[in-house]
């Protein structure tokens, strides 16, 4: 079999974490192979090893047989490397024919001429591609510029496409022109690979399927020789029984509920959808889902940083709609978002330990100075606590290693004693001890009878942590499962849209039975 | 009526010899800008460009030697932006900011160290230098009546300013080196992912873009006659004046030329006033009422004016750079 | 192949960092001996005049400590005005149209104050110069925050307007002008009476303006509230990430509308204080402070302990020049700028060597193993004798 990928041995780390671990794969000439595993499961950084952006640590490539170092975009697309990634590279004021231009290495002429246009147009027609090619680039929607990525790569003589997660911002009609094309370019002898989470995609466009899971090579299956069921066991694999306690509590009263919330993204389109879920106290909900599926639009919603179009959120019987920042926390909703760069969001890098637990109450002390001797102390009772490790409170926080950011972080949100506390990735990028030491700090705070939510990214860990784990898939609740009643299976089907039991029980998932929210108030929003 | 034709025509020569230089300043800017970086050091380069020029031309009594040497020096200057921005990703307002202070010290430095030394401050009129910079008249064409004198019977300086704002329009527009550049001042992620050289190129077009400022500044050392007095430097300001046309001009060369006859048309009804006013009593008399420090501020009223009304409707400034300003460093991509 | 790549340093040392800047300083000075050299001049006699100002042997040194302070307060309020806003990533390069305006309007008080006792007059120039400035400085961040219109052309153009204003004024004779000399024929500004003139304590022939006093107090009260009033904590949270500023409740927008409305207003004072001082106005009187103050703020790290630092470091420079620029005509006080743009060159080198390190690549590593692996192959291969000459050579290396 002639290979137009291979990747042998293939490592790659930031840090301490490894993002891809020893990583063989092979891409036969014209197959479409699909690439599928879990979010942080280091699909991307194998991709971008092949399209430039990183090279490996250690491991070798080979393209078309011969083996090959890749050290930028430049040598990549020499190679006849073409990658659309997730996040379009596009020139929003140019026209689609100028973003295809730039990029051309084999037209001599320094003069933009028609004769490049007449070929780009025949490139065009031979795929079936419908573009407007003098259309400015920030006119289009997002099918027409993910059209336009994929037109480019085309046009630059790639024979091996890749395509980052494609899918996640198409409609079902728009997949379906997608996936046409994609079986267009087979027919024409390219060769292609594509990242997408959703099995029923997977099923219908691949040959073969490669799978990864925690950055390491799991197995390649023929397509035709699976189902989606043996392939959510290949990517979430068995339950791995982790040592994580999870303490049971006697639960209260719903502490915050969420009924009919619709939140839209900063790009105006629906992020979450119509989300029903309650917390109890001294209960933890874990949200699993695919990355993005709108589980930050869903925490700002709740911490008053983003507008909701519609739904109501109640915290102990009253609205929290509407309110800022500040009166939800003073309402005892606390949330901690760590962000994939981990310092974006709720804290201030440059600034010192103290001065970053004191950010959301360094104006309830009285006169004009900020109270640092009680900061300190504070920050102190921090550091002891979730044993952060630090020279003093006045290391500015950019300093320290990422798991005690992430303390720092969780620390001040639990000082501020809430009674629902919601953290989305509490344990992102951190080594297994430090994991460990969030986990208990999460669990004290549940027997003490807070209700928290838990978004994570780890279904092993949630089922072990939490007590029942919400899925969502596209911003739609796809139901709600108690951890001791459920699997990994049927949580990856549910994460993948493939599953959805919002009624299986004869009462739509996430809506209390001792609600505050009367059917009236429910419909009528 | 002959009076009323030469004071005309006077005033259109005028707007056109005195303020060709801001159309160097302007041009050489957007080129800057374009490829996506802020140089506020437009006056410093013009003077380095200036009084190494002209320095230089005086020696060796040639007028290309000095234009040659003039886009060297700001060239240099360009350099040294390119180098503290672009590669140790420092500041941009307080790089350009410390060139344009630098620039106009500089000048006086060497301007004083000249004028103080053995040989004394070269002498302009009468060397070859002079008589190469003077006016040509264009046979044919600088006898038209009202525009030709005005249009036609420039120094040869005049008309390459006008060549170099033509020719920046078609690389812009029309090449693909100027697309990738100008791809670079939009997103330079793209471009880097399309394997365009970010680096390179803003080095070479913050480079090229400074000795056309330096031209500019040569421009104005030959019109001020070259004489160095130690007290107002020959740029006076014409600098920033560029860095407001740039706006104005929406970032396009080919406005820039327009800009620049307007701005240019502010500038000489400042010093032409009083002669406008004795031509057309009846029409003009009111022109000796304004004061002229109101026509010296204009351009950077209108210009703040323009900056306001476009940030407002946010569709006026749709030739802006949109990664104007920042750096780019591949790896915090 | 890159050999190469830059990483940015995630803890520099202060000592080292300390160490880079002083080195900088040294190569400045060294580049200036080079341009002075040039010039024939004897670098060290030029620099030890500069740097004592004339002060020694010179029966007047308390003037040259006066004019030095006259050169130092502006430059001081200045520089520590633009760190408040640059602190919080506000490009405010308007600090020569702000302190025009400052200087315009308490010059409005102090024509006019003829009679009125000396402390209220210069308390309402203060007033009426923070005030004026401050509306100016609120006006721009106002449309930064509703239209995000760009601060930085903004302060630019504001420079230049003001400077036409206030030539305007200098260079018309009118009936309205009280800002003009009546007794002269040709437009001239007119001397304040001595009720609006800058009072100060007399040390022997030594006079300390309270102008002096006050800058550095203000300094202090400014580093006070930088960093430990609530207000100070918000503008560097702001400036830090706005995002997280959102997140913590705090409002962005009004935030940033207070602090131009204080950096605006104290840069205004600096032109109060100074008009007082030299007991008039003229289109020269910012002395550039508004474009070196954004130097030294920088220089200083945006930091104010280090901005006052240098803040006298680079009055010295000025003053100096002028000082130095009596015995050498060659040699005027635009030497002081060249200097301060290639220290501001060689400080920007010092920063980035502080702040990145180059790293070998991962490739290069290899490379550079495999052939180290390569020569060591070869050298077994190398007979026993060459050995024992090679380890001989080297002991007597290691003896010396």
């Amino acid at each position: 079999m002639e290979y137009a990928i291979e990747l042998k041995g293939i490592s790659k780390s930031f840090g301490p974490v490894a993002a891809n671990k020893n990583i063989n794969l092979s891409l036969v000439k014209g197959e479409i192979l699909a690439l599928l595993g879990e979010n942080g499961s280091g699909k991307t950084t194998l991709m971008n090893m092949l399209s430039g952006i990183y090279m490996p640590d250690s491991g070798s490539i080979f393209i078309n047989g011969k083996k090959v170092s890749i050290n930028s975009p430049e040598d990549s697309g020499k190679l006849g490397i073409g990658m659309v990634h997730q996040h379009f590279k596009l020139v929003e004021r140019f026209t689609a024919l100028e973003n295809i231009r730039i990029g051309m290495r084999n037209v001599k002429s320094v003069l933009i001429r028609n004769n490049v246009r007449k070929n780009i147009e025949e490139t065009a027609a031979k795929f079936g591609f419908n573009i407007d090619l003098d259309k400015q680039v920030s006119n289009m929607s997002v099918s027409e510029k993910q059209t336009l990525e994929i037109l480019k790569v085309l046009c630059y003589g790639a024979k091996i496409i890749i395509l980052d997660e494609p899918t996640a911002v198409l409609t079902v009609q728009e997949i379906e022109r997608l996936f046409a094309v994609l079986r267009k370019m087979k027919e024409e002898g390219h060769s292609i690979i594509i990242i997408t989470h959703k099995l029923n995609e997977v099923m219908s466009i691949s040959d073969r399927v490669a799978i990864l899971r925690h950055g390491e090579y799991i197995d390649t299956v023929v397509t035709k020789e699976t189902n989606e069921k043996a392939l959510t066991e290949l990517m979430v694999g068995h339950k791995i029984e982790l040592n994580i306690e999870r303490p049971i509590m006697e639960k209260t009263h719903p502490l915050l509920e969420i009924r009919n919330l619709t939140v839209k993204n900063d790009e105006g389109m629906i992020a979450v959808d119509h989300m029903n879920f309650y917390i109890r106290g001294g209960e933890m909900l874990g949200v699993a889902g695919i990355a993005g599926s709108g589980q930050k639009e869903l925490c700002e919603a709740i911490a008053g940083l983003r507008k909701i179009e519609d739904g109501l959120m109640i915290h102990e019987g009253k609205s929290i709609v509407g309110l800022s920042p500040k009166d939800v926390l003073a309402h005892g909703v606390a949330m901690s978002f760590i962000p994939e760069d981990r310092l974006g969001m709720g804290l201030s890098p440059s600034l010192s330990i103290t001065d970053n637990i004191i950010l959301k109450n360094y104006n309830d002390s009285k006169g004009i100075f900020v109270n640092r001797k009680n900061g300190r102390a504070e920050a102190q009772k921090v550091i002891e606590r979730f044993e952060i490790v630090t020279p003093s409170t006045e290391t500015p926080v950019r300093r320290l290693s990422g798991g005690n950011v992430q303390k720092v972080l969780l620390g001040r949100e639990i000082k501020s004693g809430p009674n629902v506390l919601i953290t989305a990735y509490p344990v992102r990028g951190l080594d297994i001890n430090s994991s460990y030491r969030i986990y208990d700090i999460l669990n004290e705070q549940k027997k003490k009878g807070v209700g928290i939510l838990f978004v994570g990214e780890d279904l092993d860990v949630m089922l072990a942590l939490c007590d029942k784990i919400l899925v969502m898939c596209h911003g739609a609740l796809q139901g709600v499962v108690n951890s001791d009643n459920t699997t990994k299976e049927e949580i990856g089907l549910m994460m993948t849209g493939s599953l959805n039991i919002v009624d299986r029980y004869g009462k739509t998932a996430g809506i209390a039975k001792d609600s505050v929210i009367t059917d009236e108030e429910g419909k009528a929003e | 009526m002959n009076n009323v034709v030469e004071v005309f025509e006077l005033f259109l020569f005028n707007i056109i010899v005195y303020n060709i230089p801001l159309l160097y300043g302007t041009t050489g800017e957007i080129m800057i800008e374009k490829s996506g970086s802020l140089n506020l050091g437009v006056e410093g380069t013009m003077a380095i460009g200036a009084v190494a020029g002209f320095l230089f031309g005086a020696r060796f009594d040639s007028l290309l030697v000095a234009c040659i040497v003039s886009f060297i020096a700001a060239g240099i200057v360009g350099l040294v932006f390119s180098f503290l921005t672009v590669t140790l990703q420092a500041n941009q307002n307080v790089t350009g900011l410390t060139i344009t202070t630098f620039g106009v010290a500089f000048y006086y430095f060497i301007g004083n160290a000249v004028s103080n030394g053995e040989k004394g401050w070269p002498k302009f009129s009468g060397t070859q230098l002079d008589a190469q910079s003077q006016a040509l008249n264009i046979p044919g064409l600088s006898s038209i009546p009202f525009v030709g004198k005005a249009l036609f019977s420039h120094g040869i300086l005049v008309y390459v300013g006008v060549l170099i704002a033509i020719l920046m329009w078609l690389y812009f527009n029309k090449t693909v080196p100027g697309l990738k550049m100008r791809s670079i001042g939009e997103n330079p992620a793209a471009a880097d992912s399309l394997g365009i050289n970010v680096t390179a190129y803003k080095y070479i077009h913050i480079i090229v873009g400074s000795g056309i400022m330096g031209l500019g500044g040569l421009y104005m050392a030959l019109n001020m006659g070259g004489t160095f007095e130690g007290s107002n430097c020959w740029i006076n300001g014409y600098g920033w004046i560029a860095i407001a046309l740039v706006i104005f001009a929406n970032w396009s060369p080919a406005k820039a030329l327009l800009g620049t006859l307007l701005f240019g048309f502010f500038n000489t009804l400042r010093v032409q006033n009083a002669a406008l006013a004795y031509a057309f009593p009846n029409v003009l008399g009111w022109l000796t009422k304004i004061p002229s420090h109101f026509f010296s501020a204009l351009p950077f009223i209108i210009t703040l004016i323009v900056l306001i009304l476009s940030s407002m409707t946010s569709k006026g400034r749709s030739g802006e750079p949109q990664a104007i300003g920042r750096s780019y460093y591949r790896e915090d991509r | 192949m890159r050999k190469y790549h830059l990483v940015r340093r995630s803890n520099p040392r202060m000592t080292t960092t300390i160490l880079l800047y002083i080195n900088g300083l040294l190569l400045s000075l060294l580049v200036g001996a080079i341009l002075l050299y040039a010039l024939d001049i004897d670098p060290f006699e030029y620099y030890g005049k500069m740097f004592t100002m004339g002060l020694i042997g010179n029966k007047y040194g308390f003037k040259t400590i006066e004019g030095l302070l006259k050169v130092f307060v502006p430059l001081l309020i200045t520089s520590v005005a633009l760190s408040i806003s640059f602190k919080m990533r506000f490009w405010n390069i308007g600090g020569e149209g702000e302190f025009l305006v400052g200087a315009i309007c308490a010059s409005i008080i102090a024509f006019n104050s003829t009679g009125m006792p000396n402390v209220v007059t210069i308390v309402l120039m203060c007033l009426a110069a923070m005030l004026s400035s401050g509306i100016i400085g609120v006006a721009i961040a106002a449309l930064k925050v509703k239209f995000n219109t760009n601060e930085t052309l903004m302060t630019l153009m504001l420079n230049y307007i003001m400077l036409y204003v206030i030539r305007y004024i200098g260079e018309t004779k009118a009936d309205w002008n009280f800002f003009l000399r009546a007794d002269s024929e040709r437009p001239k500004f007119g001397t304040f009476p001595d009720s609006a003139i800058m009072g100060g304590i007399q040390i022997g022939k030594f006079k300390l303006l309270w102008a002096v006093i006050i800058a550095i107090v203000l300094t202090a009260i400014v580093y006070v509230y930088l960093k430990y009033t609530k207000r100070g904590y918000e503008i560097n949270v702001v400036g830090d990430s706005s995002a997280t500023a959102k997140y913590a409740g705090m409002n962005v927008g009004r935030i940033v509308l207070r602090t131009m409305f204080l950096s605006s207003a104290l840069i205004g004072l600096a032109a109060a204080l100074t008009v007082s001082s030299a007991g008039t106005i003229s289109d020269t009187i910012t002395n550039d402070v508004g474009w070196t103050g954004i130097i030294v703020a920088w220089l200083g790290k945006l930091s104010i302990p280090a901005v006052f630092i240098i803040s006298i470091l680079i009055s010295i420079l000025q003053y100096g020049c002028q000082a130095a620029a009596t015995s050498y005509p060659a040699i005027d006080s635009n030497f002081a700028d060249l200097m301060q743009g290639i220290i501001l060159v060689f400080a920007l080198i010092a920063d980035f060597e502080a702040n990145f390190k180059l790293v070998e690549t991962a490739e290069a590593i290899q490379r550079r193993k495999e052939r180290k692996q390569k020569r060591i192959e070869r050298k077994q291969t190398v007979t026993g004798k060459a050995e024992k000459t090679a380890e001989a050579t080297k002991e007597g290396t290691t003896n010396e």
